[in-house]
């Protein structure tokens, strides 16, 4: 069986996992969730960037609208502002990532690379969540 | 076929330098406004205002980093950002928002197939919202509101 193992069959049996793992999907079932994920976290954020920009920069007043450390701090212990900027935080990283994977998918051809591409804003998308919950909640901690 | 339609025809057959590295158009295509039909220069301002978005998203995180080191630390960094020079390019921020999250709203509608035919007014109709909000936010974020 092991004589069989060849590079080419390896490729036909990842395949043929893949088909049977997802039967239901068609070619390019993939790039059309990607554009529904694009579309929905986009619209997501047409509301969330809003009222993001009013609360940081249109509430404030004063040049330029910006708020003090302690006026941070208050806006982030406020529950409900805390989940909106949570959510405005996944839906910017998820956003900003397809849009790179767009982008990036239009100048590589090869699907290995293609999949090292994903992967590889999978890592990135995850550690800026990471961090931005990390800032949000350490900030929160603090006020 | 309309005339609006024949012309695009015409202007894709133009001789506008697009260098094809895969299966979309290569970065140099589209910083080339020439040859280009409405959609197309738009879809390009989209892609260069997501691509500096994207890189403000980091530069933000960054920045609000500075909220950890403490309250001398974030005074300082406002007294910078509230030279004009700053407040300038925010206002250049928010031009990109605008033109990124109206245009966004269109090609999300087109592409579920709402207002296909009516895209170029829709695209007008942003324009119009858009540049009254930007001089509001311009005028808000410069002081002179």
């Amino acid at each position: 069986m092991s004589a069989l193992q060849t590079p080419e069959r390896k490729l036909i049996d990842r395949e043929l996992v893949g088909l049977r793992s997802r039967p239901h999907q068609y070619p390019g079932a993939r790039s059309a969730r990607a554009w529904r994920w694009t579309a929905g976290s986009g619209i997501a954020l047409v509301v969330l960037a809003t009222a993001h920009i009013v609360a940081q920069h249109f509430v404030v007043h004063g040049t330029g609208g910006l708020r003090t450390y302690q006026q941070v701090l208050d806006f982030v212990a406020n529950p409900v502002l805390f989940v909106i900027e949570c959510g405005f935080l996944f839906a910017v990283t998820i956003h900003a990532m397809l849009g790179l994977r767009s982008v990036l998918h239009d100048l590589v051809a090869r699907p290995r690379t293609r999949r090292r591409i994903d992967k590889t804003l999978w890592v990135v998308g995850t550690l800026t969540v990471t961090y931005g919950l990390a800032l949000l909640i350490t900030l929160a901690i603090r006020a | 076929m309309t005339t609006d339609e024949l012309r695009a025809h015409a202007e894709r057959h133009d001789q506008a330098p697009v260098h094809h590295k895969g299966p979309g158009p290569a970065l140099s295509g589209w910083l080339d406004p020439r040859g280009r039909t409405l959609g197309g220069r738009s879809f390009a301002l989209h892609r260069l205002t997501g691509l500096a978005l994207v890189l403000y998203l980091y530069i933000h995180l960054g920045v609000l980093s500075m909220l950890l080191v403490g309250k001398s630390a974030w005074g300082s960094f406002l007294g910078t950002v509230t030279a004009t020079g700053f407040l300038v390019l925010d206002v250049v921020l928010i031009f990109g928002l605008l033109f990124h999250g109206l245009n966004g709203i269109r090609v999300a509608l087109v592409g579920s197939g709402i207002g296909v035919r009516h895209h170029r007014t829709m695209f007008w109709a942003a324009t119009v919202v858009g540049t009254c909000v930007l001089i509001y936010a311009a005028l808000h974020v410069l002081g002179a509101l």
